[in-house]
């Protein structure tokens, strides 16, 4: 097996591993890392459960070679609760407007809908459900999803 | 089992000696949304990966006096966000902000989608209709191959073994043509087109003087309906000669029955969706 | 009703906060130490005779621990009808038969060793068709049965048979008939986490399987029954779920590989985890079943049904689970949705060698309904009534008893019926053909438990300590439903407590007791009203102790004040206000005299209860624990499948207004309206998520969702091309809450889990047609479908 070192920022820490080179950012954050909330739900980033943020951006885990996160800054739904525990507003929203069910895809799809606020405070209907189509969901039927990021946007505004 | 190496040269000149060195044994990985995939569902068994992802400065939208250019590691996100591509080349818009999903369109790249040479690579049409042309640079220099020319079949191109694909060059002239693109799709996301139909079209008052009918899912190749272009060149514009078009436009396709579509179902798309992006392109022009 | 604190209000999912941190642990997350992972060998045909399987260069890689085949292991049969082996090695019968399997140091190991097995086939002739499957010169699929007596047909052996009235009669009062053939296809449950499970025997061959099944106690069953075959009949058996990720039927059975993963355990003395695909989620689980129907209806001049007559021929697959046994439930709507005096029904299954089917939310029942619902619109065009109109003249009513001997209780379905009417603005916009119409279809489903085992029960045992902590081990499972959230809401009202302090534990066959399963729509029905019992019993407890404790304490409160302020004085309290168990109750923790609730000596916290009864210091402290068991008063169906096998049933209306592409024969949904008697919407917001998400399902169900099968073959097991819903196809859905008050259910409640999906289809499979003339009677609608239909359309004219 050809192995690779890779360094990075990991939810605000500076890390490194050493991995096969053929791994993807995925399978390094969760058998390396030992991260479980990015999840394997078809390996082929059709699913976007596995979705994390790579410099702020929304990307599939999954198909990234892990190779090229070499600098970069990487957050996972792990690095979005404050220090103290405190939930970021989009996690409280979606416990509070039944964003999440089974739950197996709630961590993609609060990461997609974090890269999407952070870029857009104030986004329309629209722009959340092109920001969450990547993110398949078997439970919710997507309504409440789209409500929670709604009332997390609100939250985010009063905060601000 | 998978193994392979991770190559990731810092410029050209390095992806050139790279290619020299593993030839057949190595793949190109710009994105990676289709590599990796393929990899995974054992398509690919690649020795050595060599990432073009150094080279950033491929990574542009441009206007210049000569045209427009796009570097062939513009992610579909860029393109997609790119007012200038929105407003100028709209039938780019259209195709780039449909490709699968956010994530995807966050790293998946033009280059890319074009070497991949799907009959289904959504932004095929779009750049087929908008007369691009691609570059290719290899060891002994470039060259530039019409993209009306660059597809060979289904996954296969001009591009031989030791080129990459650096540009597409759209001229200038272009700009003044409304363009639209229709993806065909059961779902508003990740999904395949089952038909693609860009039209791009200039006008003068009711006269068209010019048109690129560019269809995806049509053939083994993203193809041009050149037969349905000449007919519209010339004629004023009405319902009728739309109509007309897009039945031409239909016969010269030459559409496959697959899981994803029926040909007579596609061949019904070519003519209910040439007139459609026609208005669409029309009425872009309009509101400019 | 106002005066509840916690039930109908939309208490946040605060409990499951682990699964908005990434820290709830999946069993595609869970690890045991020394752990292998399996991986599974499937045939390369769908009907071949296996001639030899060289296992010799799998076994050889470095990192393999075991290598088993059907030589390996016992040659016991398991499954509905203990029509399979584990693992086939003398026929393989459909594409995903598991002929090998491997346990690894790694899955790529286990994989690579996988593609080592060299297997000799020689096929067989296939049957892809039940119609071909059941000719008498068909091929059998099956020689023999689990007794080893000859089979001599393809159907399978299983009575489907339901009659009420007279047809005939039926026929002859009728003055409009219709007929009409109806088709349902394959469609995957597609649960977002993939299935998985981890056998782990310990040194006593005692077996602790993490996996996710929802009927836990019957999955120990169907495992021990293995075990007593495999020579293992006093091993123990411990089932635990981690938490599921959508579970929509696929776990109702015990799946093959979890027998694969047991024998790998077994094997190696080491934990095995086995963990799909994606892929192999489409091509190896067992999806909904598909059926194919006659049905024909007919009513009397007035519009009053006259009879229902109808056949259904299901693919069963190879083998036999649960979806076989979904006739059953399509009995339901065939005798029961809206009032018909003469019905037949009957089913046959046949043995294709298709891929084998299972349960999927509403079992059987969205097919049956689609039959019903477009056959229901069919027969008021024919009849010249509006087809609303219909529904209303034949609509079920609380205190009917149907043909299949349902005892309807409360039923809400003509409010749903009128209300989806009006939304829509039905009347206006109907009858138009304009590319534009609406549709609508109802449902009835069990809402109240479902006897389909013997025992519907489910128990629980609740425990306060003296904290104040109320922790509860229910012997049911969540999949995501929201049970952490609406049970702690019914137990913290009927307790006293707040939510936030019920801790619920879930899906362990060693800490719970027996449940029937979280299906069927029962798990807040059944689970709630266990939850009253328990809590009656608890608070009971409480309120004894604190007869004994809280004079206790009031005298130690009295005496610290007068020793903190000499001129206190003291209060003139009467004791006799609590002196007996009855004169107290507990409301947001705090234990009260009912006679003089305001009275702050006489208010304490139940913790201070507890705590003085536990720490007494005499050899005669208290703890607080109880267990009810609760078992609904429903029978099973009778040998004529007919009985009230619910305490009470769930109808619901869906009314949808389409916009068809009359050049592209796309269906686009405009609104949808989703109406549903639910007795007591406990948490509205969730209600609202369980129709928001049946009925999505429902219509991918009705527009875009199959599973493509060549020659038995999974062409599409991948989510980019099987069509499942995304965010931005935003479907237009509007939930309508309809309460009816229950008088069995918890606070009223009645089930919900499964009626959003069930008529969504047929409502727009009827709005197409309102709009466009064409009846679509095979599902999905696709575009190809809704255009090939208008061409002939217009052909005929």
């Amino acid at each position: 097996m050809k192995k690779i070192t890779v360094s990075f920022t990991l939810n605000g820490d500076q890390v490194e591993a050493e991995v096969p080179s053929t791994w993807n950012l995925l399978r390094t954050l969760r058998e390396y890392f030992e991260i479980t909330g990015p999840k394997e739900g078809c390996g082929v980033g059709e699913c976007g459960a596995c979705t994390v943020l790579i410099d702020g951006k929304a990307v599939n885990s999954c198909i990234y070679p892990v190779a090229e996160v070499e600098g970069k800054t990487v957050t996972t739904i792990e690095g979005l609760a404050g220090e103290d525990g405190t939930l970021h507003p989009l996690q409280k929203a979606f416990l509070e407007n039944n964003g999440v069910q089974c739950g197996f895809c709630t961590s993609g799809m609060i990461m997609s809908a974090k890269a999407l606020l952070d870029e857009n405070p104030d986004p329309d209907e629209d722009e959340i459900r092109t920001s969450l189509s990547g993110n398949l969901c078997r439970c919710t039927g997507y309504v409440q999803i789209v409500e929670s990021v709604q009332k997390a946007a609100e939250m985010m505004k009063d905060k601000s | 089992m998978i193994d392979y190496e991770y190559l990731k040269p810092k410029d050209l000149e390095e992806v050139f000696s790279l290619l020299k060195s593993y030839g057949e044994r190595a793949v190109l990985i710009a994105g990676g949304t289709d590599v990796m995939v393929n990899i995974r569902n054992k398509k690919l068994a690649p020795e050595a990966l060599i990432s073009l992802r150094g080279l950033e400065d491929l990574a542009y939208v441009k206007k210049g006096e000569d045209g427009y250019h796009i570097g062939a590691l513009a992610t579909h996100r860029m393109l997609e966000t790119s007012s200038l591509v929105q407003s100028e080349l709209s039938a780019l818009y259209d195709g780039a902000s449909q490709v699968g999903s956010v994530q995807i369109r966050n790293v998946a790249t033009v280059g890319g989608n074009i070497c991949n040479a799907a009959p289904s690579a959504d932004t095929a049409s779009p750049l087929l209709a908008l007369d691009a042309v691609a570059v290719l640079r290899g060891p002994g220099g470039s060259r530039k191959v019409p993209l009306t020319e660059f597809f060979t079949g289904p996954s296969q191109t001009v591009r031989a073994s030791d080129e990459v694909l650096v540009e597409f060059e759209i001229p200038s002239e272009m700009g003044q043509f409304g363009s639209a693109y229709h993806k065909h799709s059961r779902r508003k996301a990740m999904d395949l087109p089952i038909l693609g139909v860009a039209v791009s079209l200039k006008i003068e008052g009711e006269i068209i003087r010019d048109a690129r009918i560019a269809l995806s899912v049509a053939a083994p190749t993203p193809m041009r309906a050149m037969e349905a272009e000449a007919y519209l060149k010339g004629k004023k514009l009405s319902d009728d000669v739309l109509i007309e078009a897009g039945k031409i436009a239909a016969n010269e396709a030459s559409p496959r029955d697959s899981l994803r579509g029926k040909a007579w179902y596609r061949k019904e798309m070519i003519e209910t969706f040439v007139p459609r992006m026609a208005h669409k392109a029309l009425e872009r022009l309009k509101n400019r | 009703m106002s005066e509840y604190l916690y039930v109908g209000k939309n208490i946040p999912r605060t409990a499951e906060v682990d699964k908005v941190t990434g820290r709830a642990i999946y069993i595609n997350d869970l690890k045991r130490p020394g752990m292998l992972y399996g991986k599974i060998k499937y045939s390369e045909y769908a009907h071949a005779r296996i001639k030899h399987i060289d296992t010799s260069k799998a076994k050889k890689l470095p990192g393999v621990r075991a290598v088993i085949t059907g030589y390996d292991i016992p040659d016991v049969r398991v499954g509905f009808l203990r029509d399979q082996t584990v693992l086939k090695k003398d026929k393989v019968r459909q594409f995903r038969d598991e002929v090998a399997a491997v346990a690894a140091i790694s899955p790529e190991i286990a994989e690579e060793a996988c593609d080592l097995i060299e297997v000799e086939y020689e096929e067989l002739p296939g049957l892809f068709d039940p119609f071909e499957a059941m000719k008498e010169d068909a091929p059998l699929i099956h020689e023999v049965d689990a007794r080893g007596r000859p089979i001599r047909t393809n159907i399978l052996p299983l009575p489907w048979k339901f009659e009420a009235g007279d047809i005939e009669e039926g026929r002859k009062a009728s003055a409009y008939i219709v007929k009409d053939s109806v088709e349902t296809t394959w469609v995957n449950q597609c649960c977002m986490g993939t299935s998985g499970c981890i056998a782990e025997f310990d040194m006593n061959n005692n077996l602790t399987l993490y996996n996710q099944a929802n009927v836990i106690f019957w999955d120990k069953r169907r495992i021990m029954e293995y075990f007593a075959q495999i020579g293992l009949k006093d091993s123990k058996v411990r089932i635990v779920n981690p938490i599921v990720g959508g579970s929509f039927g696929t776990k109702l059975d015990t799946d093959i590989y979890e027998f694969i993963a047991i024998q790998l355990a077994l094997k190696t003395r080491r934990p095995v985890k086995i963990l799909f695909t994606r892929e192999e989620e489409f091509f190896a689980l067992p999806p909904r079943q598909p059926a194919i129907f006659e049905i024909e209806q007919g009513c009397d001049k007035d519009g009053k049904l006259t009879f229902r007559w109808a056949k259904a021929i299901l693919d069963n697959g190879a083998y036999t689970s649960w979806g076989a046994t979904t006739p059953s439930v399509m009995m339901m709507p065939m005798s029961s949705l809206y009032r018909v005096p003469n019905v037949y029904f009957e089913a046959k299954c046949v043995y294709t060698n298709n891929i084998y089917c299972q349960a999927m939310r509403g079992y059987g029942n969205p097919q049956a309904t689609f039959a019903v619902e477009t056959s229901m619109d069919h027969l008021a065009e024919e009849a010249g009534i509006d087809p609303a109109e219909l529904r209303l003249i034949n609509c079920n009513h609380s205190g009917d008893v149907t043909p299949m001997r349902l005892k309807i209780t409360s039923c809400g379905l003509e409010e749903c019926i009128k209300g989806v009417k009006e939304k829509l603005d039905w009347d206006k916009k109907r009858g138009k053909r304009n590319g534009r119409g609406v549709g609508m279809a109802s449902l009835i489903h069990v809402a109240g438990g479902a006897r389909v085992y013997k025992s519907d029960g489910h128990g629980m045992i609740i425990k306060v300590d003296e904290h104040g902590h109320v922790d509860v081990m229910s012997g049911g499972t969540d999949q995501g439903q929201g049970s952490p959230t609406a049970l702690a809401q019914i137990i913290a009202e009927a307790l006293g407590f707040r939510p936030d302090d019920i801790n619920l534990v879930f899906g362990d066959t060693a800490f719970g007791l027996w449940d029937a399963g979280t299906h069927a729509s029962r798990h807040t029905f059944i689970a709630g009203n266990a939850a009253l019992e328990a809590c009656a019993k608890v608070k009971r407890q409480i309120l004894e102790l604190a007869v004994v404790e809280l004079p206790k304490l009031i005298k130690h409160q009295i005496k610290r004040q007068k020793r903190k302020d000499p001129d206190f004085k003291e209060p003139d309290l009467d004791f006799s206000l609590i002196a007996n168990p009855e004169d107290l109750d507990i409301r947001d923790r705090i234990v009260f005299s009912k006679k003089d609730p305001e009275n702050p000596y006489f208010r304490t916290e139940v913790s201070n209860i507890l705590r003085e009864a536990l720490h007494v210091g005499t050899g005669k402290s208290h703890v607080v624990v109880a267990e009810a068991f609760y078992d609904p008063p429903t029978e099973m169906l009778d040998r004529e499948f007919k009985g009230n096998l619910s305490c009470t049933y769930a109808f619901g209306t869906t009314g949808v207004e389409v916009e068809v592409d009359e050049k592209t024969g796309e269906v686009k949904i405009l609104q949808l309206y989703a109406a549903h008697d639910v007795g007591k919407a406990i948490n509205p917001t969730l209600i609202k998520g369980q129709i928001y998400g049946a009925g999505y399902i429902g219509v991918g169900y009705g527009l875009t969702e199959e599973m493509k099968l060549e020659k038995g073959r999974v062409m599409n097991p991948n989510f980019l091309d099987y069509k499942m819903l995304t965010a931005k196809d935003n479907i237009p859905v509007t939930p309508m809450i309809i309460e009816t008050d229950e008088k069995d259910g918890p606070y009223g409640a009645k089930g919900i889990g499964e009626p959003g999906l069930v008529p969504t289809a047929p409502a727009i499979a009827n709005a197409v047609y309102d709009a466009i003339g064409v009846r679509i009677n095979d599902l999905p609608i696709t575009p190809e479908k809704v255009l090939k239909a208008l061409k002939e359309k217009r052909k005929e004219k």
